[in-house]
């Protein structure tokens, strides 16, 4: 019955998550938020390979490159984000509706 | 024939030799028709009718056929159409001299000639509405020759209507016959009428519905209006209209006799509205100042008779009638026509004075007068006073209204010719030489065949064999026109009564005057309701069934403005619109399974 535990707890995280994506203003927070998810989604592979998959573990490796691809992610989101910066001296997303109709 | 040579020398077509050539082409050409059918009538004359038949359209179960009638009638008739055609063309030329509309008149004209002609060839109902629907669209252009003017204009727009709603209600009769007795041939027709096969009820609907066509065509009420606004015409075309074009509702009235006699009510209705326009008319053409408009009052108010004759089934009156009524009618016309070329004013109570100068057209005048009412022993003296003759015994106050009317003409024509031709000169008429001989001459030959009519009539013993001159009817219609024609004489020749007379009622003198102000009365009626009618359904149109579809348009229109507000150009709308829309999607893919869920741990 441990699972469900685990698996509530990423849910929870994945939704503070979502919450912080949708409402932060400061753009690095948006980061952040999206950081919480993944790693949100890692405890749910971990929970999933543990409890169903302990021979092949194959949810582990998945965390790994979830991790890896997260780094990178964050890394090129970093970069947009001190692109956006230089130009507009503004971290703030409420700033940044320019594309609208 | 004529018509369509005439139309090459239309101004726009050859702009060279002028417009005479059209108009000395369709004199030939009448001349020709006139020798012909003069040649046909002495041919057929004591002859019994020879009735030829073509098939015009045969279509399922419907045979369309083209009846000619070849009788004495039907080419005197049209011995009568090409005479005064002739004529008027003749007169034309000299009318007509100072114009350049040579083609389109003499073109339409001709068009004229051939529909009469055909019309009283024809002998069968559809194809004489037919001719008749012709003869309306050559009524509209030809009071509308000269276009410039916008009383022509309106003159034209009101004859073309007034008749055509006659005409389309005769339509209306003309379909109705046709399930009904299977045939639009006049004799077939006579033959069902009085077989009795129809129901009386249906009867009298179609009957009432064909008396409407004639009724527009001979301007009688309420459809009268037409005849006067049509005066603004060239005048040589009026003498066509007034003798008889207007005859021409009048001749099918009369093929159609014989089913209108099994009708008692379309015979009171056509007797009623014959007595009552002939008295109304001849009552309004006294009041008028234009003296073409008291001849075209005139007009209604014989044709009125007509009616009358035909009303009380006495159809060979009717023709005869017809007949020396045309040329009575035609002289006067020509003779106001020589006048009014030269004095250039159509106000009686500018013109005075002409009899020293212009005797012929007085005389020509006069001696219209006398044949148009019951003088003997001029024209229409016989056939009125066998008319009075035989209404004395059907219906007295019938008769009565003849002699009124007859007496009331007399009035008006004497006061036109005492107007004109006697009392002192006017400034409008100082100076007044006789016309040229073009317009003189078909008045003195309109003079003769005026004054050899009787002879003629004796001759062919047209006239009616013991006619009682003891009568008290007959004695009292001459002593009513005489009475008519000395009473108008001695009113305005007297200097003691006051010279542009007053009744001692002015509104009464008013209300004829403006022809009991029926402009009015159409413009507040049938005009209103149908202008009304037609602008509501305009805005209906314009508004409600052009709205409903634009209203889809500008829905959607709208719509797109107000949800490109959704792109609101923020990348955490987007997440969360994508968020709630996953959500949506997975609870409803995951439902059943949640439904199972629910139902399994109560």
């Amino acid at each position: 019955m441990y699972l469900q535990y685990f698996l509530l707890l990423a849910a929870a995280l994945f939704c503070i998550g979502i919450y912080g994506l949708v409402t932060s203003r400061n753009a690095v927070r948006v980061l952040m938020s999206i950081e919480l998810m993944l790693n949100a989604v890692n405890i749910n592979l971990m929970a999933f390979s543990n409890y169903l998959d302990g021979e092949v573990i194959k949810g582990q490796i998945f965390t790994v490159f979830v991790i890896t691809v997260a780094a990178a992610e964050a890394a090129v989101g970093l970069a947009i984000l001190l692109a956006i910066y230089r130009n507009r001296d503004t971290v703030d997303m409420e700033q940044f509706n320019l594309l609208k109709w | 024939m004529g018509t369509v040579l005439a139309a090459l020398w239309s101004p726009g077509w050859i702009r060279r030799t002028g417009p005479r050539p059209a108009g000395y082409l369709n004199l030939l050409m009448t001349f020709i028709a006139l020798s012909h059918s003069s040649l046909a009538l002495v041919q057929v004359w004591g002859k019994p009718a020879q009735v030829f038949s073509w098939s015009w359209l045969q279509a399922a179960g419907l045979n369309v056929t083209i009846d000619i009638k070849i009788s004495a009638l039907t080419l005197g008739a049209m011995v009568l159409i090409t005479g005064l055609n002739l004529l008027a063309q003749l007169y034309g030329v000299g009318y007509l001299e100072m114009d350049w509309g040579w083609a389109r008149f003499y073109t339409v004209v001709g068009l004229f000639e051939a529909g009469m002609c055909a019309l009283v060839l024809c002998n069968s109902v559809f194809f004489s509405y037919f001719i008749l629907e012709i003869l309306t669209l050559c009524t509209y252009l030809l009071i509308g020759v000269w276009y410039n003017q916008s009383l022509v204009i309106t003159g034209a727009r009101d004859a073309f209507l007034t008749k055509r709603i006659g005409d389309l209600i005769l339509l209306v009769g003309v379909v109705a016959l046709l399930p009904l007795s299977g045939t639009w041939n006049y004799d077939e027709l006579a033959q069902w009428a009085t077989s009795g096969a129809a129901n009386p009820q249906v009867l009298t609907g179609i009957s009432l519905a064909l008396i409407a066509g004639p009724l527009g065509k001979c301007a009688q009420f309420p459809l009268h209006l037409w005849l006067d606004e049509a005066q603004e015409g060239p005048l040589p075309a009026t003498i066509l209209r007034n003798s008889v074009v207007v005859a021409t509702g009048a001749w099918v009235l009369i093929q159609l006799q014989p089913v209108l006699a099994c009708v008692p009510l379309a015979q009171t209705v056509m007797v009623t509205i014959g007595a009552a326009t002939a008295l109304g008319t001849s009552l309004i053409a006294i009041a008028q100042v234009d003296v073409k408009r008291v001849l075209s009052y005139a007009v209604s108010a014989f044709m009125g008779v007509v009616f009358i004759a035909i009303g009380t089934g006495q159809t060979e009156l009717a023709h005869l009638f017809l007949l020396t009524y045309a040329l009575a009618m035609a002289l006067l016309v020509m003779a106001i026509g020589t006048v009014i070329y030269n004095n250039i004013t159509q106000d009686l109570t500018q013109l005075g004075g002409l009899w020293g100068r212009r005797p012929i057209p007085g005389l020509a005048f006069l001696l219209g007068s006398v044949s148009l009412v019951a003088l003997p022993p001029f024209g229409n003296f016989w056939p009125l006073a066998q008319l009075v003759q035989n209404l004395w015994i059907q219906d007295p106050k019938v008769a009565l209204v003849v002699i009124a009317v007859n007496s009331l003409t007399a009035l008006s024509l004497m006061r036109v010719f005492v107007q004109i031709w006697g009392g002192k000169p006017t400034q409008m008429t100082c100076r007044s030489p006789e016309v040229l001989w073009p317009m003189i001459i078909p008045l003195t030959v309109m003079v003769g065949l005026a004054l050899h009519i009787p002879i003629i009539l004796y001759q062919w013993q047209l006239l009616p064999a013991s006619l009682d001159f003891s009568a008290n009817s007959t004695i009292s219609l001459v002593v009513a026109t005489g009475l008519g024609l000395i009473t108008g004489a001695a009113i305005y020749l007297s200097p003691a009564i006051p010279k542009p007379v007053s009744l001692p009622l002015p509104y009464v003198q008013e209300f004829f005057a403006k022809d009991f102000y029926a402009a009015d009365l159409y413009r507040y009626t049938v005009v209103a309701i149908v202008a009304f009618t037609s602008q509501a359904i305009s805005l209906i149109d314009r508004y409600i069934v052009d709205g409903l579809v634009n209203l889809v348009g500008l829905v959607t229109m709208v719509l797109g403005q107000t949800l490109k507000y959704n792109t609101s150009g923020r990348t955490q709308s987007y997440t969360l619109t994508i968020v709630v829309a996953l959500v949506t999607i997975g609870l409803l893919i995951l439902w059943p399974l949640l439904q199972l869920l629910i139902i399994s741990n109560p």
